[in-house]
C-alpha cells in the first residue's frame, strides 16, 4: 500500500495494550463490586412457595403424556379444584398481594444498585479514554472495510484520507467493549455482571415480576393446566416391559 | 482443553417401538449448550490470537475462523460419539449456534495480536 501509516511502538506500549488491559481489569472489578453490592435478601416464604408451585404445575403440564390418564387427572384436580386447589386463588387475596408487592422497596433498590454498577464504570472508562487518548490512531484491523465503517472505526479522527482499516483509540474502546464479552464469560463464569445484554433481559424479567402480581401467573398456569389434552405417550410400554423382563428371566 | 466439552450429563432419550417419542431433560440440554458456548468462545479467542500472530489478513482470517469453528463442531461430534441426537436437540445446535457470538471476540483478539506483532 502506498499510504501505509507508520505507527510508533510507543502507541502500542502506552495506548493499545494498556487500554485493553484496563478494560479487562475494570470488567473484573465491576464483577466483584456488583457481587459485593448484591444484597442477600431473605426471600419471602410465601413468594417462594408460589413460584415453586408454578414450577411444579409446569412440570406436570410438560410431562403430562408420560403418566397415565388417571394419574394426570387426579394431579390436575389437586392443583385446580375450586375449593382448595393449590392454584386456585380467592379474589380478595389477589388484591392484597399486589399492594404488598408495591410496598416492597427492596426490589427497586436492588435494581438501582445493579444499574449503577453497570453504568458508572462504563462512563468513567469512556471519559478516561476520551481524555487521555483522543485522536490516536491506535490500531489497524487486518481486513479491508468500506467507507461506511469510517464513523464506526475512526470515531474522533476527522481525516477522510486515512485508510478505513485504521482504528482510532476511542473506537478501539468500543471494539473492546463488545469483543471482551465472551472473554469475561470465560473467566468470570456465566453470571457475570459485564454481560449487558443478558442484564437487560433479566431486568425485563424482574420488571415483569415487579409489576404483575403472582396470583395472575397462578391463574394463568391453572388455565394452561386445564387446557392440556392428555394423550398417553407410551402405549407400548407394558409390552416392552414384558419383553425386557422375559429376556432377563430367560438369561 | 476447553474444546473437549463434557457431555457426561447426557440428556435422556428414550425410544419406544411404536411411536418415536424423544425425551429431553431441559437442564441437561442447557448444560451441554453452555459447555459448547464456552468451548466456542475459548477457541475463538485462541484462534484470533493465532490468526493475528500468523499475520492473516482479509478473507483468509475469516476463513480461518470458520475452519476453527467447523473443527470445534467436528470435535464436539467426535466427543459425542457422532450421536448428536443424544446430547442436543438438533444438529444445528452443534454446527451453527454461537457462530456470530464468537466472531466479535475473534476479531478483537485477531486485531490485537496482529497489531502487536505486525503493525508496530
Amino acid at each position: 500500500m502506498a499510504n501505509d501509516l507508520v505507527l510508533d511502538t510507543a502507541i502500542r506500549d502506552w495506548v493499545l495494550v494498556p487500554l485493553s488491559l484496563v478494560m479487562v481489569l475494570i470488567g473484573i472489578l465491576r464483577h466483584f463490586v456488583s457481587k459485593f453490592l448484591r444484597s442477600t435478601n431473605t426471600p419471602d416464604l410465601k413468594a417462594i412457595k408460589e413460584s415453586q408451585l408454578v414450577v411444579r404445575a409446569r412440570y406436570l403440564r410438560g410431562a403430562a403424556n408420560f403418566i397415565p390418564e388417571k394419574a394426570f387427572k387426579s394431579r390436575r384436580h389437586f392443583y385446580n379444584n375450586e375449593e382448595n386447589g393449590l392454584l386456585h386463588v380467592p379474589k380478595s387475596q389477589a388484591q392484597n398481594m399486589q399492594a404488598q408487592m408495591f410496598s416492597d422497596p427492596n426490589m427497586a433498590m436492588d435494581m438501582m444498585k445493579k444499574n449503577l454498577s453497570m453504568i458508572v464504570p462504563q462512563t468513567l472508562t469512556f471519559a478516561w479514554v476520551n481524555f487521555f487518548f483522543s485522536g490516536f490512531v491506535a490500531a489497524k484491523i487486518p481486513f479491508p472495510l468500506t467507507q461506511r465503517f469510517r464513523p464506526m472505526l475512526q470515531n474522533g479522527i476527522d481525516l477522510s484520507s486515512v485508510d478505513v482499516s485504521y482504528v482510532s483509540s476511542r473506537s478501539w474502546y468500543f471494539l473492546n467493549l463488545f469483543g471482551l464479552r465472551g472473554f469475561f464469560s470465560l473467566i468470570l463464569g456465566e453470571e457475570n455482571a459485564t454481560d449487558d445484554t443478558q442484564k437487560m433481559m433479566q431486568m425485563g424479567g424482574q420488571m415483569g415480576g415487579f409489576g404483575v402480581d403472582p396470583s395472575k401467573t397462578l391463574s394463568a398456569e391453572k388455565d394452561g393446566l386445564e387446557l392440556v389434552q392428555h394423550s398417553w405417550a407410551l402405549p407400548k410400554l407394558e409390552e416392552e416391559a414384558e419383553s425386557i423382563l422375559r429376556d432377563i428371566l430367560s438369561t | 482443553m476447553a474444546n473437549k466439552s463434557r457431555n457426561k450429563n447426557a440428556s435422556e432419550k428414550s425410544k419406544t417401538d411404536g411411536d418415536d417419542v424423544s425425551l429431553y431433560s431441559a437442564e441437561n440440554i442447557q448444560h451441554n449448550m453452555r459447555t459448547l458456548y464456552y468451548s466456542r468462545t475459548f477457541l475463538s479467542i485462541v484462534g484470533g490470537i493465532v490468526a493475528g500472530i500468523l499475520g492473516l489478513t482479509g478473507v483468509s482470517g475469516f476463513l480461518f475462523y470458520f475452519v476453527i469453528m467447523m473443527a470445534t463442531s467436528a470435535a464436539v461430534a467426535l466427543k459425542a460419539g457422532f450421536k448428536i441426537g443424544m446430547y442436543f436437540d438438533s444438529l444445528n445446535r452443534v454446527t451453527l449456534d454461537g457462530l456470530t457470538a464468537g466472531l466479535m471476540s475473534f476479531v478483537l483478539f485477531w486485531t490485537l495480536a496482529y497489531d502487536i506483532v505486525h503493525i508496530f
